[in-house]
């Protein structure tokens, strides 16, 4: 999968990609081979910009500055976008079913879980 | 029974305000038949009247209140010296309150098969005393309403908001709870509800639904600003990163955005799910764009309408289009309501911009500039070949109670504020125009009323 073929999705995200964002996309690959190939890198770049997102934002811990913060809401708004343009029913009331539980446990100052396993068991929802 | 208000501002120390189609639209708004539409001035100096819209005539008026209520002519109100708990800005108006008296305060009007009885050359007017001021009229509708109003109820859509946040986890249901009962224009929800009227499939309860989660997916990019820009109040309450601290107020922002995209989601209708990611992408790219050009600050007009049509109008385009295709209107129809939003978006943007200088508003003169927020009428005042080197060089330094005082100063004597109202209400027209094309099942006042009482505000 190019990373090319993404480059219009990785607009003002583009630094990102060094930082995180391109290792998380490599390790979500392998989450979606059950979906058909033409939307596979979306929907990884869909989960990656998520937990980047979710990252940035310091969701569970500190808070970010305002200024990350704002990437941040840009990395889960795109993602949201990226699903709702690709992904079945299933699969996008998973993911935000995950940020529900991942925002939850952050507002309730309880252990968040792994947002990682989060997003791979909502890409299972689309098996 | 059915109740709302007029907002206008007045442009002149005596004006009569022709506010004659903004009653016909509410008429038509509220579905009301046969009946009555009651008008009370909620101020003392201004006065109502039914006549001919006839600018002679007006200047005829105008000397008859002047023979008999000069002003300047030595009223006891205007003795301050003789008057307790006097606010800092009491005008000078003795005479103005005496003309009120020769004039009402209150009208009422008949209503026949859905429109208002007037002869020929009646008029409905509201008599401006004391201008130019941003005013207000309280009016009730009662008699026989048509049915369709008894389908759009926006109770509907409290109720489903309601049902929402109990059922949602204490630590994030409350701060949203208390920021979505303090209130809101809930203009985003109206306009989903009555474009979802138009299609054949129209559902109240989904589009309740539908409305409820794009007024939450509001309120959550709203609890995110407020931290980003460092609001200690919205809506007359503590943000919640005020009152509870930015990592909470990140949570909650996450959590609703995250639900509102899932309760659009298991609605099933990809078209609509679409609509409102795209526009939730658009504001969060826009904020971007917005605290990056705080550095240039105030900026350019066009980067302005860049930002706002991101920040603002997406939303308000989504919701027309969403709403539309929820109740599978056609693709023209959608487009339609789409291009109507997106202008009615802009132009109550631009209105806001505005009410931030109005000192009736109910929030402090001259937040945005404080905060340095994007705004219109700064733009303007800036650009202005006298006044605006002072602005740009107080802009470009700390902003203080008497910065921004000056500024404000600056921004009124300039008349930006005019021309930004002259502005937003051209897109206003636009976007009615935008209506015209299409069928709308007789919804077309109801939303040509709703864009301009978007402008015409005080608050």
């Amino acid at each position: 999968m190019s990373v090319q073929v993404l480059e219009p999705e990785l607009d003002r995200l583009e630094a990102l990609w060094s930082d995180g964002l391109g290792d998380a996309y490599r390790a979500y690959q392998r989450s979606v081979r059950h979906f058909a190939s033409n939307v596979q890198p979306k929907l990884a770049l869909a989960a990656a910009l998520i937990e980047v997102g979710v990252r940035l934002q310091g969701l569970g811990g500190p808070a970010a500055a305002p200024t990350t913060l704002l990437i941040g809401d840009l990395c889960l708004a795109r993602g949201s976008r990226l699903l709702a343009d690709h992904a079945p029913v299933a699969v996008q009331v998973a993911f935000a079913r995950a940020i529900e539980s991942v925002s939850t446990a952050a507002a309730s100052q309880q252990p968040a879980p792994a947002t990682r396993q989060l997003l791979q068991q909502s890409l299972a929802a689309g098996r | 029974m059915s109740g709302t208000r007029i907002d206008f501002a007045s442009t002149r120390p005596t004006e009569f305000v022709d506010i004659t189609d903004r009653i016909r639209d509410e008429v038509r708004a509220s579905g009301l038949r046969h009946g009555r539409v009651h008008l009370q001035s909620l101020h003392t100096t201004v006065g109502l009247a039914v006549n001919e819209n006839e600018p002679l005539l007006h200047r005829d008026f105008e000397g008859l209140l002047e023979r008999l209520a000069p002003a300047g002519a030595g009223y006891e109100h205007d003795d301050f010296s003789r008057r307790f708990d006097i606010a800092l800005d009491e005008p000078v108006n003795g005479h103005a309150h005496c003309r009120q008296l020769l004039l009402t305060a209150s009208a009422t009007l008949l209503v026949e098969e859905g429109e208002l009885v007037l002869g020929r050359w009646q008029s409905v007017f509201a008599v401006e005393l004391d201008g130019p001021r941003p005013r207000q009229l309280a009016v009730q509708l009662d008699g026989d309403f048509h049915a369709r109003r008894l389908l759009l109820p926006d109770s509907l859509v409290e109720l489903e908001l309601a049902r929402q946040l109990m059922v949602d986890p204490e630590p994030v249901a409350a701060p949203m709870r208390r920021l979505v009962e303090a209130g809101g224009k809930r203009l985003r929800p109206k306009l989903v509800q009555l474009t979802s009227a138009i299609g054949p499939r129209h559902d109240p309860l989904r589009a309740a639904e539908l409305a409820a989660a794009v007024e939450l997916l509001h309120n959550a990019t709203l609890v995110h600003d407020d931290y980003v820009d460092e609001s200690t109040h919205r809506r007359g309450r503590p943000t919640v990163a005020a009152a509870e601290g930015p990592e909470r107020a990140i949570a909650v922002g996450d959590y609703y955005f995250a639900k509102a995209t899932r309760l659009i989601a298991e609605m099933g209708n990809p078209g609509v799910t679409s609509a409102v990611a795209e526009a939730l992408e658009a504001i969060c790219a826009s904020q971007i764009d917005d605290v990056a050009l705080r550095g240039a600050y105030p900026g350019d007009r066009e980067s302005y309408l860049r930002v706002i049509r991101g920040k603002t109008a997406s939303l308000f385009a989504a919701a027309c289009a969403s709403g539309a295709m929820l109740s599978e209107a056609s693709p023209d129809v959608v487009g339609a309501l789409r291009r109507y939003g997106d202008l009615l978006g802009t132009a109550f943007q631009m209105a806001d911009d505005v009410v931030d200088f109005s000192p009736s508003s109910g929030k402090p003169v001259g937040l945005d500039i404080r905060q340095r927020v994007l705004s219109l009428p700064l733009i303007y005042a800036a650009e202005d070949r006298v006044l605006g080197e002072e602005v740009r060089k107080l802009l470009s330094g700390a902003l203080g109670d008497a910065q921004v005082g000056r500024v404000t100063e600056l921004v009124t004597a300039s008349g930006a504020l005019p021309r930004v109202r002259d502005e937003a209400t051209r897109l206003v027209d636009a976007a009615v125009r935008e209506l015209e094309a299409v069928e709308l099942d007789g919804l077309r006042p109801v939303l040509a009323g709703i864009a301009r009482s978007a402008v015409d505000r005080a608050s």
